[in-house]
């Protein structure tokens, strides 16, 4: 794995999108928390999704991962309507894609092993020991291969959150959603994930959506990003997050990105 | 040998393609992979690997110059052929990969040495280790009898220390929200009691000495026991959730760092609510019970006055103290199995689970077990 300090985020070469958000709503029952959103999620980017406690990060990742259909709006991805599609088309475009939870949300009942092997046995005809190696090299990916046979409750919590990429990589999906992947970590294992990032974005040319506050993984990792405002009810900005930070127009946006308090002109 | 392998079935759609060559020099395999190592080849090139690997060779070399496409899927192969070469202490090499696909494999090969399977547990360890876990638990029932003795007095002597309202919610929670499925229990039990007593005794001409039967079984015995069952189910299994949850989430931890003692601020509200409605409860079952007898008796031709008289000369005070008794020690119990079982909480996902299912199995174990020590108890006193 790369150290931290050899990252430098690259954008991706390949412009073909993945995702596409086009007057997108999202929100709960009839009130939407924002509105209109237009966005294109490039195949191969590392996107962030940031913005105000409350703003709908969650809920938006939510209509990305198909579990909460959009009030209004299309979402296509990978060529295919997500907005209002029929089960079974909804559960052809999960194959498409892994899911890391702020948690992790490992059954705790089984031991990583198990968990990572758990889609294996459901979506392929993969022998029982095809499928141990399979679970056993994507263990391997995020360092963890030495504890495939623990349960979730004997690792720590970055370990949990690295078992869970692992989870998300089990079928070798293109694009994989992150929320929150380094809240409540120390700065060394926060660091340690960018960089398994990273390595599998370069490697795998694997897509990520990460929804983060953490300011140091945007600006170390980030090729673009894309930023909420939850009392405006809209995307307020889109882009490299150096170049946001140093020359948006909007003061909100630079404040998120420069940590600067409300207080302060 | 060489080994073409296509898409495996369970990706229809994919046009992806592996050749695998094995050869043998020597007593070393060479394995030489071609075209596309992913998820839709891996699995019939890993099978394709079984019959060379299980003639035990020397040592194993991966050649994966001619590999178009890897993923993170297609490692599993160099992750299979490293954990076998050293399971086996023989060298084992990679070759013709560089850049990001070596870096690939290198991850995933980080760790993968096998772990030698644990050496079983002798039987001496493992029965200490029994006994050591039967001892924790002695120890955590006497600690908590106690703490709860102690506090049970405290309160007494001062009744501010007690949370009335936490304990007026409890017996809402606990008392009056059990009224109507204990109602309902109690009229079927009566009604089936009545319903498989009335034949025989019938043939004796014994038919009105029915209601006898429906009186002292349902006021002296199932009446109690009934509304204790469900109370294990309903309110232990509650209690142990509650506080299991409590201390997963560290609010014990809270309560402690302000001071607060648990068992004053958690336990004695339940167990107090729990002892004071569930007598009524029983009260309220046997009631209901002996209404379920006379649903049974009215249409063979017994009167009402003829069945109210006749359980009334049945029951004496002391069967209905009996009862009322029993249902107290059952409630305290219960309650406190299912308070000591949150309490108990381990750690995890699961943890909450295994506490609720131990709050109602041991409830309802002691139950039975108190149930049959009060009745000899009584028979003895002649009650």
């Amino acid at each position: 794995m790369p150290s931290s300090d050899t990252i430098h985020p690259t954008p991706p070469s390949d412009r073909k999108v993945a995702i596409a958000l086009r007057g997108v709503s999202i929100g709960y029952g009839s009130r939407a928390i924002i509105e209109g959103i237009d966005l294109d999620i490039f195949e191969g980017e590392i996107l962030f999704i940031g913005g105000g406690s409350g703003c709908g990060k969650t809920t938006l990742l939510s209509s990305l991962n198909t579990l909460r259909p959009p009030l209004t709006g299309s979402i296509v991805i990978d060529g295919i309507e997500i907005a209002g599609a029929a089960e079974d088309t909804l559960q052809s475009v999960r194959r498409r894609f892994g899911m890391m939870y702020q948690l992790g949300a490992l059954f705790g009942g089984m031991t990583l092993l198990e968990n990572v092997r758990l889609p294996l046995a459901e979506f392929t005809t993969l022998s029982p020991a095809a499928m141990d190696d399979l679970a056993r090299s994507k263990l391997g990916l995020v360092g963890l291969a030495a504890h495939a046979d623990k349960k979730p409750s004997e690792i720590s919590g970055g370990m949990q959150k690295r078992a869970a990429i692992a989870r998300a990589l089990a079928l070798d999906p293109p694009i994989i959603f992150l929320d929150e992947p380094s809240a409540g970590l120390d700065p060394v294992t926060s660091a340690d994930l960018d960089a398994l990032i990273v390595a599998l974005n370069h490697m795998l040319g694997t897509t990520f959506v990460v929804i983060s506050h953490e300011l140091a993984s945007i600006f170390s990792i980030g090729h673009r990003f894309a930023m909420l405002d939850g009392v405006r009810k809209r995307l307020v900005a889109l882009g490299s997050p150096t170049q946001l930070r140093d020359s948006s127009d909007d003061v909100w946006v630079r404040r998120f990105l420069t940590r600067t308090p409300t207080g302060d002109s | 040998m060489k080994k073409s392998v296509k898409a495996t079935p369970n990706a229809p759609a994919a046009k992806s393609r592996a050749d695998v060559r094995t050869t043998v020099v020597g007593d070393r395999l060479s394995v030489e992979i071609e075209g596309d190592l992913v998820l839709e080849t891996v699995g019939a090139v890993h099978d394709a690997l079984s019959a060379p690997l299980g003639r035990g060779p020397r040592g194993v070399t991966l050649k994966l110059a001619g590999l178009r496409r890897v993923d993170a899927s297609g490692v599993a192969i160099a992750v299979r052929l490293f954990r076998f070469t050293k399971s086996q202490g023989i060298p084992f090499e990679i070759s013709g990969i560089d850049g990001d696909r070596k870096l690939l494999i290198d991850l995933a090969l980080r760790g993968q040495d096998p772990i030698p399977a644990p050496a079983p547990i002798a039987m001496v360890r493992a029965v200490g280790i029994a006994a050591l876990e039967v001892w924790t638990l002695v120890a955590d029932l006497l600690r908590f009898c106690g703490e709860v003795s102690i506090i049970a007095l405290q309160v007494i002597r001062r009744p501010k220390l007690l949370r009335w309202s936490d304990t007026l919610s409890a017996m809402a929670r606990h008392g009056t929200d059990a009224v109507p499925v204990v109602a309902l229990l109690g009229l079927l039990i009566g009604a089936i009691i009545a319903f498989q007593t009335y034949d025989p005794m019938a043939k004796f001409g014994a038919s009105l000495q029915v209601s006898d039967v429906v009186g002292i079984s349902i006021v002296r015995e199932l009446g109690p026991l009934i509304t204790a069952i469900i109370l294990a189910g309903r309110s232990g299994s509650a209690f142990a959730a509650e506080i299991g949850t409590m201390k997963v989430t560290q609010e014990l931890d809270a309560l402690r760092t302000f001071g607060i003692d648990p068992v004053r601020f958690l336990v004695i509200p339940r167990m107090l609510a729990t002892v004071l409605v569930t007598p009524l409860l029983s009260v309220w079952c046997s009631i209901l019970g002996v209404l379920g007898g006379y649903f049974v008796l009215g249409p063979k031709g017994i009167t009402f006055l003829q069945y109210v008289f006749e359980v009334r000369n049945a029951l004496t005070v002391g069967g209905f103290l009996q009862g009322l008794a029993k249902a107290a020690v059952f409630a305290l119990l219960v309650s406190g199995i299912g308070c000591l079982a949150g309490l108990r909480t381990g750690q995890g996902p699961g943890a909450v689970g295994v506490s609720t299912t131990r709050a109602v199995v041991c409830g309802i174990v002691a139950i039975v077990v108190a149930d049959s020590v009060l009745g000899a108890f009584f028979y003895a006193l002649g009650i």
